[in-house]
């Protein structure tokens, strides 16, 4: 089961042309800042984003992803091959 | 019905582009169900208002040119890459099931008005966008976004 980190929309974009959500939406609000790696959007559709900013504005604080190339698995693959048991 | 407190006037962000076809493609990362059509509408109502009025909506890219960003390859390999499946109606599907696409933001998004956040609202919207099909550009050597 994969585990996301921050619920969104992968489909919207705003004015900046990030993906857009609300920080609320957050499993755990304290990883999603400016540059941080994370999974966003949804159980059937995770993404591997990189947060670009936290925007307070009236309606809440809206977080841009920029979504990386590549999926979940990917990064799985990569992580294997770069940490090796000791 | 009230607006939520905060939210943004959609008006600024819409541009002069009604799609010109009805033939032309629109494209929604999938798949989609009711209980997730719901949350995206509600999200949208949450941040945005139309001209001070109530505004749920939920986003699509439409396939405006045959090269470049805003083809339906484009849009596929670069803007859906993360999509295993996307739901991929007509312009003219949607405008039969009688959904109204705002030009929002930047080309080629646009957002499906939907004129509540009610189930059968909501279900009417599933139905256009009819069954999520394979994104054949998923999971291929992604390119970069330019930006």
């Amino acid at each position: 089961m994969v585990m996301i980190d921050i619920a969104a929309d992968l489909n919207d974009e705003d004015e900046t042309g990030f993906v857009w959500t609300f920080l609320d939406e957050a499993r755990d609000p304290s990883v999603v800042v400016p540059g941080a790696i994370v999974v966003a959007g949804d159980a059937d559709a995770p993404a591997v984003a990189q947060v670009v900013d936290v925007i307070e504005k009236p309606s809440g604080k809206i977080v841009h992803l920029r979504l990386l190339p590549g999926g979940l698995e990917d990064y799985e693959a990569l992580v294997r091959r770069a940490i090796t048991p000791a | 019905m009230a607006i939520p407190s905060g939210s943004e006037d959609l008006r600024p962000h819409i541009r002069d582009e009604e799609p010109r076809s009805d033939d032309f493609v629109v494209v929604r990362g999938g798949p989609d169900s009711l209980a997730k059509l719901a949350t995206h509408a509600r999200r949208t109502y949450r941040a945005f208002n139309l001209d001070g009025a109530a505004f749920w909506g939920v986003s699509v890219f439409c396939a405006l040119d045959q090269i470049g960003p805003a083809s339906l390859d484009s849009i596929l390999a670069v803007r859906m890459a993360t999509y295993g499946l996307v739901h991929t109606p007509t312009v003219g599907r949607m405008r039969e099931a009688g959904f109204e696409l705002l030009p929002t933001f930047g080309r080629p998004h646009y957002t499906v008005r939907l004129v509540s956040d009610d189930d059968e609202e909501l279900a009417r919207l599933l139905a256009a966008l009819g069954p999520a099909d394979l994104n054949t550009y998923h999971g291929r050597t992604p390119r970069p976004r330019r930006r």
